[in-house]
């Protein structure tokens, strides 16, 4: 695969899943703090996936 | 990629999704309400509070709790008991059954009052909603084959991540991040969404796949560890028939765990004679004090006749890593705002096997009208042909 076209597919898929494992591990960690980041952290694909699941099932196709 | 690969890891996808998905869905829609089943539980229950006794007031012994609760039960054996000074202050858990070996299914759970040793609550076992979610989640009322099954379909489904994640390359080359392509067709806009959904919830939908499937092996990894490990830690006690004379103390049992395990807590005692002990003794799993090492339990075997200390080991790695797997499927380790992360990313997953479905179905049905639109054409030839003959 072209080096462009790797970062243009999966740059912002990668960020993601960084976010979301980062996220998950420092929850257990325990702390107030730790459970704070990692809500933020959890928060960015959660977000995601309520905006687009909402264009997705809003729009209806215009025939 | 070239297209005939394209077109195996499509099929790879297809075949995967579709044995399993019907399956995942039961998993996702059961699952929701378990990732607040604590929160049910306590909003249902009608336990009453324990006594608020005055400061330095004399605690009744757990020996005395016991007996108490056993007075209450006697035709019931018990199978563990456990307490919890931060969730549930001043409660004591009792689980009865029919007998030491007895399933989970049968447990009379009582709540005794460890301050005045007088009973809470006693719970007959009962089937209701959320203990059906729990069975249907876990093995759908088929025991240990009905979770290794579910556990094979979790393995499917990991397949099908793999095989998506493949298939989300061609699609995406010349597609930009997250385009919903709402205009052109029914079938773009489903498939946009799905790809969406699914490559956003990646790496979680990953994380509660291989985790649940690793949790399908919890009874098939304690009766390893219960025939591996346990036998020899108590391996002068294998002619010894079964306990049966009056157990000796409670109390003295824990005492003896707390002093092989300093700085570590009591998380609960398992019976003799049950799935997590020997036949001569109570198991005391000790757990850490930090949330991490709370997973990481670690029985103390206390001879269930003399009282004295019999042996303490880590468990086996296979069990320790099914321990540590769990909250990560569970969600249950980040209080609310965890559980409702879960809980959304949870409904993005059934919505990307919707879609899949749905996607599927029309693919289908384009088919087939397509077949359909050639046979015209080509009997219309015929038509004319024969017409021409004529």
């Amino acid at each position: 695969m072209h080096k462009n076209s790797f970062k243009k597919v999966w740059g912002v898929p990668i960020i993601l899943a960084c976010i979301t494992i980062v996220g998950l591990v420092l929850a257990i960690e325990g702390s107030q703090t730790m459970r704070i980041f990692a809500w933020v952290l959890l928060s960015i694909p959660t977000y995601l996936t309520i905006k687009y699941g909402n264009i997705g099932f809003r729009h209806k196709t215009k025939k | 990629m070239k297209v005939t690969a394209i077109q195996k890891w499509y099929k790879v996808h297809k075949w995967t999704s579709l044995i399993c998905t019907i399956f995942l869905l039961m998993l996702c829609l059961t699952g929701l309400p378990l990732i607040f089943h604590e929160e049910i539980e306590h909003y249902f229950d009608d336990i009453q509070d324990a006594a608020v006794l005055p400061a330095g007031a004399l605690m009744p012994t757990k020996d005395s709790v016991v007996r108490v609760a056993k007075a209450a039960n006697p035709n019931k054996v018990i199978q563990f008991v456990a307490w919890d000074e931060e969730e549930h202050p001043g409660q004591m858990l009792i689980g009865f059954n029919d007998s030491a070996l007895a399933p989970p299914e049968n447990t009379k759970n009582v709540v005794m009052d460890l301050r005045t040793a007088k009973l809470l609550q006693a719970e007959e076992p009962s089937l209701d909603f959320m203990k059906i979610m729990l069975y249907l989640h876990v093995n759908m009322f088929l025991d240990i084959p009905g979770t290794l099954f579910l556990g094979l379909m979790g393995l499917l489904a990991m397949i099908a991540v793999v095989s998506g994640v493949v298939l989300y390359v061609p699609i995406m080359k010349r597609l930009d991040f997250g385009v919903i392509r709402t205009e052109k067709s029914e079938r773009l806009r489903w498939l946009d969404l799905h790809n969406v959904l699914s490559i956003v919830t990646l790496a979680w939908l990953s994380v509660v796949t291989i985790t649940g499937v690793i949790n399908t092996l919890a009874q098939p990894a304690l009766m390893l560890w219960r025939q591996g490990q346990l036998m020899e830690m108590v391996e002068q006690y294998k002619d010894k028939p079964k306990i049966e004379a009056e157990l000796s103390s409670l109390d003295a049992a824990i005492s003896e765990a707390q002093k092989a395990a300093p700085g570590m807590d009591v998380s609960f005692i398992a019976y003799p004679g049950t799935a997590f002990s020997s036949n001569h003794h109570y198991a005391v799993f000790m757990k850490g004090l930090t949330p991490l090492t709370s997973r990481i339990i670690k029985p103390a075997l206390i001879d269930a006749e003399t009282g004295s200390f019999t042996d303490m080991k880590d468990l086996p790695w296979f069990v320790q890593a099914i321990l540590i797997s769990q909250p990560f499927h569970f969600g249950d380790y980040g209080g609310i705002p965890l559980k409702i992360i879960w809980a959304i990313l949870d409904i993005a997953a059934i919505a990307v096997l919707i879609s899949g479905l749905y996607l599927w179905f029309i693919r289908r049905k384009a088919k087939s009208d397509h077949i359909a639109r050639l046979t015209q054409k080509e009997s219309l030839t015929i038509l004319a042909l024969e017409e021409n003959d004529a």
